[in-house]
């Protein structure tokens, strides 16, 4: 028997991976071919072939040399990508603001953070960090309206505010929607239904735009804020959903015993079921997560300058008008390296809850 | 002669799950220091009346008084009696994300707001009592299931209840580890623990009931000491049940 | 007074009387700030709006569309426009996902590999980018001057792509396709309906064969009274100054959405389909193998049939979020509902009455999508209690 494992070569181990049939090894080569050919023609196109350099314009635009990708567009205008209508000099503001959230979010995911009140009080006093560096004023910062916020940290603000507003908000939907009184727990039920199967782009457009209608004068308040109150709407039903399923993944006894020992409603929920429920319901949270961060480009077609509307901008201008494709690159590059991250933090949550169930 | 308290007085006590009657016309009077075994096939009512009497199910005419307090719509009536009469489930119902400590210590902190120093010793007292004082910082998962059931009990101790309700608290466990559960019970039995029990173990039964109920379709169909319920049962249907068990 | 509220049931009636009061508290509110807001303004209300004409021009309808035409036949397109792209989009990002989830979990370690980066590619770019991307693409092409065709019937230009069309009157078309997706629709429910099973199978063969054949004729029938007089059957774009005319001009607005749309939804349909076939036990596919089933036979008949009941739920809420997702078309101009619901209110200024049916609109169309695919969801579902 010894000899026999022995015997697996290095030959048959490539055989049993990757050449398991004669049509495998067809559609393999096929495969390898293609990919290895467009591999080739893209890494020409983004670097061999390509000009960078700021000043290097009228390369790109020369008829006569064999050009790839322009980035000299990303190195002219990359502050207006980034960080938008922001002025010149605070820029650095901008940036350290967006670096305090990213770590912030790094943080969350130390087991020291687990707890609600830790987790609570790093978001609010990062983001708290987060907007004074933004708005100014204090501390001999010059003062930056909202206004003139845009780009990167435009995105981080809208993308923040959702989710520290928004999660208060889903606990309490799920609570209701679990409610033991029937007209409670169906109205809210209606509630939500009704918000979920709405086009977030309608609900921040309505929010934008209608709302001035139904509203007293002194309640209308400032565009920005309307916009995000009608994601947070949006995203909190979402989440109640995903927080009730956590909840109701919970075996029934749980409750009972501690309905049994006394233990009133409150206690219940914020000792017992809730962080049990959270514990489970992190993977689908950690997904609405990435999923609300794509959304906030929505918002550029309400007229806000957040990521994707600067990238627009940046080529928009007649110099440049012919490089949108490094633009979209560029900015689809800065996406991936956020989303791609939550994500697959939100992979590895799973697969350790896969683990630790029995 | 020695008048004894009830301590439970049921009453033409009737509970429906909407159309269907669960409960039908039950009268019960359970003695201080009185062991009430309550046996029957499945889907006779034996949980659904226990239930009634903490109030996990309500009852909806007849009257249930326990204690004195007389249980209705009052909620703080409610809550007051869920503090004097502990409940131990068939599936344990422990708080996984909790060690076992602090699963006995929660509620004598949150309910009867004992310092957290107070409800620890609380809770080593009564798992020393139940015999696993060595597993206080484990988790539930880590373990077995009589040692979780023996932690279930002992948790419902740390609130020192007047009244223990057991609801087949032996029906989830590997036949080896029943003995080590029913042993913690038989030793409450023994200190003077007012219970009222539901199960399958007729053993069990026999060794600490002072009264043996047997309930058929919601209804108590007969009452009796364990010997003549066992020798000489009077109903036919307690009859039927008897010899299937046996 | 305060010993009413320990009574339980009197606190589970304030409790819900005063929740659903506060809910219905809101609505009046705005119902009545909206009142005098508008009449403050001047601006009236209602929906006698809709029949007057909008004076706006459409770029892309199914169904013939002057700028005379009223608010409510602007409304109509818009819907069947979403409809038009969300039915193609869904169908392409279906296949596209079957193909993806299956490349995922092949043996085949590339096929692994290209799936892999399809997913994580397309699923971690915001779909309004890719849309922008697309459409950037697509109107970079040449100009119609510069193109060479394909076949010279099929050119791809930056005005459009023009293929050859049919010479027979828009509405004729528009029902021939309405009636052979009503026959389809029949036979589909007919074959598999529990009501029908009992039916003796050669009598259903016959109803079937009648079914389509009656279907065909009246499709054909009619296409040949919508036939445009005077023309030649097919239609084949040709250059005439600046443009192409004739044909069918698919215009990039809409091929960027669909393309976007099922590109992205491909992916997200990809893992959903990947974990469906994850979920399928392998006890089964074992004793698949054990019957001497072929791969292929046993991926076609045991493992996929059981993938896509597994996820018929989750599906049904992908397919309502991949249709939501055609609002994004006014981000590049693309008249679907919600374009043309923006476009009225600049034109008519009835906000409150466009948005209210804006949303009527989506609740029901998601509502229609759920039901119909809860029903299937419920003919083909494992019933019973299933052992692994």
């Amino acid at each position: 028997m010894k000899n026999l494992s022995q015997s697996l070569s290095l030959i048959d181990l490539i055989r049993k991976k990757i050449l398991v049939s004669k049509i495998n090894t067809l559609v393999t080569l096929i495969f390898a071919a293609l990919t290895l050919w467009i591999l080739y023609l893209l890494v020409n196109w983004a670097f061999i072939d390509a000009v960078f350099g700021a000043n290097n314009r009228s390369l790109c635009l020369d008829p006569t040399i064999e050009t790839g990708a322009c980035w000299s567009v990303i190195a002219a205008r990359w502050r207006l990508i980034l960080f938008g209508l922001y002025p010149f000099e605070e820029q650095w503001r901008a940036a350290i603001a967006c670096f305090v959230i990213i770590l912030v979010a790094g943080l969350s995911t130390l087991s020291y953070f687990l707890s609600a009140k830790n987790l609570s009080l790093l978001w609010l006093g990062g983001f708290s960090l987060f907007y004074t560096l933004m708005r100014g004023g204090i501390f001999g910062l010059t003062p930056v309206k909202e206004l003139m916020w845009g780009g990167l940290p435009l995105t981080t603000f809208i993308f923040s505010m959702v989710i520290i507003t928004g999660m208060p908000l889903a606990v309490l939907f799920a609570l209701l929607r679990r409610s033991e009184l029937p007209w409670i727990s169906r109205s809210m039920g209606l509630v939500i239904d009704t918000i979920r199967s709405l086009p977030l782009l309608a609900i921040l457009f309505t929010f934008a735009i209608v709302l001035p209608f139904v509203l007293p004068g002194w309640l209308i308040g400032d565009k920005l804020y309307r916009v995000i109150i009608g994601f947070t709407l949006f995203f909190a039903c979402y989440q109640a959903e995903i927080i009730r399923g956590g909840i109701q993944s919970l075996p029934g006894s749980q409750e009972e015993a501690a309905k049994a020992l006394g233990i009133s409603y409150w206690h219940r929920m914020s000792r017992i079921v809730l962080p049990q429920a959270f514990q489970r319901a992190m993977p689908p949270t950690v997904n609405q997560f990435v999923i609300t961060f794509k959304e906030t480009t929505l918002v550029s077609i309400i007229g806000f300058f957040d990521l994707l509307s600067s990238a627009n901008a940046a080529y928009g201008t007649a110099l440049w008008s012919f490089a949108h494709i490094e633009v979209y690159v560029f900015v689809a590059a800065i996406f991936f390296v956020f989303v791609f991250t939550l994500s697959r933090y939100g992979a590895y949550l799973e697969n350790r809850l896969n683990v630790t169930k029995h | 002669m020695i008048k004894k308290t009830n301590v439970i007085n049921i009453s033409k006590m009737n509970k429906f799950y909407g159309k269907f009657q669960a409960l039908k016309d039950i009268d019960l009077k359970v003695e201080k220091g009185g062991r009430i075994v309550i046996c029957g096939p499945s889907g006779s009512g034996k949980s659904t009346l226990i239930r009634c009497i903490n109030q996990l199910e309500d009852h909806q005419s007849g009257s249930i008084n326990v204690l004195g307090t007389l249980l209705d719509d009052n909620i703080d009536n409610i809550d007051a009696i869920r503090r004097e009469v502990g409940m131990v489930f068939q599936h344990f119902g422990l708080f996984p994300h909790l060690t076992i400590l602090e699963n006995c210590a929660l509620a004598p902190m949150l309910v009867r707001k004992e310092s957290q120093a107070n409800a620890n010793m609380i809770a080593m007292e009564y798992l020393e009592r139940v015999k696993i004082s060595e597993q206080a910082d484990k988790f539930p998962g880590q373990l077995s299931g009589g040692q979780q059931q023996r932690a279930a009990i002992a948790r419902a101790l740390c609130m020192k209840p007047k009244i223990m309700l057991f609801d087949e608290p032996t029906s989830a466990l590997d036949p080896e580890l029943i003995s080590e559960v029913l042993e913690v019970i038989v030793s409450l039995a023994k200190d003077g623990m007012t219970m009222v029990c539901v199960t399958h173990e007729m053993g069990f039964a026999k060794k600490i009931a002072n009264r043996i109920i047997f309930m058929d379709n919601g209804q108590i169909i007969e009452q009796a000491e364990p010997k003549s319920f066992f020798d000489n049962p009077k109903n036919e249907r307690t009859k039927l049940f008897l010899s299937q068990l046996m | 007074m305060f010993s009413l509220f320990k009574s339980r049931k009197n606190r589970n009636k304030a409790l819900q009387i005063g929740f659903v009061g506060f809910l219905i508290l809101i609505v009046i509110a705005f119902i009545l700030t909206a009142r005098s807001n508008l009449e403050s303004q001047g601006l009236t209300s209602g929906f006698d709006f809709l029949d007057r004409a909008t004076g706006i021009g459409l770029n892309f309808s199914l169904i013939p569309y002057k700028s005379s035409d009223t608010y409510s036949r602007a409304l109509l397109i818009g819907i069947l426009n979403s409809i038009f792209v969300g039915a193609i989009s869904l169908t392409f990002a279906t296949f596209i996902g079957i193909v993806v989830g299956v490349m995922r979990t092949s043996r085949n370690t590339m096929a692994k590999l290209i799936g892999t980066t399809y997913v994580e590619v397309f699923r971690n770019i915001p779909l309004l980018l890719q849309l922008f991307f697309w459409y950037a693409i697509l109107i970079s092409l040449p100009r119609p001057t510069k193109t060479t065709g394909i076949f010279d019937m099929f050119f791809l230009t930056g005005r459009g792509i023009f293929t050859p069309g049919l010479n027979i009157s828009g509405n004729f078309v528009f029902f021939a396709i309405m009636v052979m997706i009503a026959t389809s629709g029949f036979v589909l429910w007919f074959n598999y309906s529990r009501r029908f099973l009992k039916f003796d199978e050669i009598k259903k063969f016959k109803i079937k064969r009648i079914v389509w054949i009656v279907g065909l004729i009246i499709s054909i029938v009619l296409l040949t009274i919508g036939r445009i007089p005077g023309t030649e059957l097919i239609n084949i774009p040709y250059l005439k100054g600046l443009n192409y005319r004739g044909g069918i001009c698919i215009t990039p607005e809409l091929m960027a959405c669909i393309v976007a749309i099922s590109i992205y939804g491909g992916a997200y349909i990809g893992e959903i389909i990947r974990a469906g076939i994850n979920s399928v036990s392998f006890i089964q596919s074992e004793a698949a193998h054990a019957l001497g089933l072929s791969n292929w036979h046993k991926f076609s008949r045991i493992i996929l049939p059981l993938a896509i009941r597994a996820v018929m739920p989750t599906m049904i809420n992908q397919y309502i979020w991949l249709f939501k997702a055609t609002t994004i078309g006014i981000a590049i101009g693309f008249v679907d509902f919600f374009m043309v619901v923006s476009t009225s209110i600049n034109g008519s200024g009835q906000t409150l009455e466009l948005i209210g049916i804006l949303m009527g609109g989506f609740l029901m169309i998601n509502y229609l999508i759920a039901w119909t695919l809860n029903r299937v969801n419920n003919l083909i579902k494992l019933k019973g209690i299933q052992v692994n």
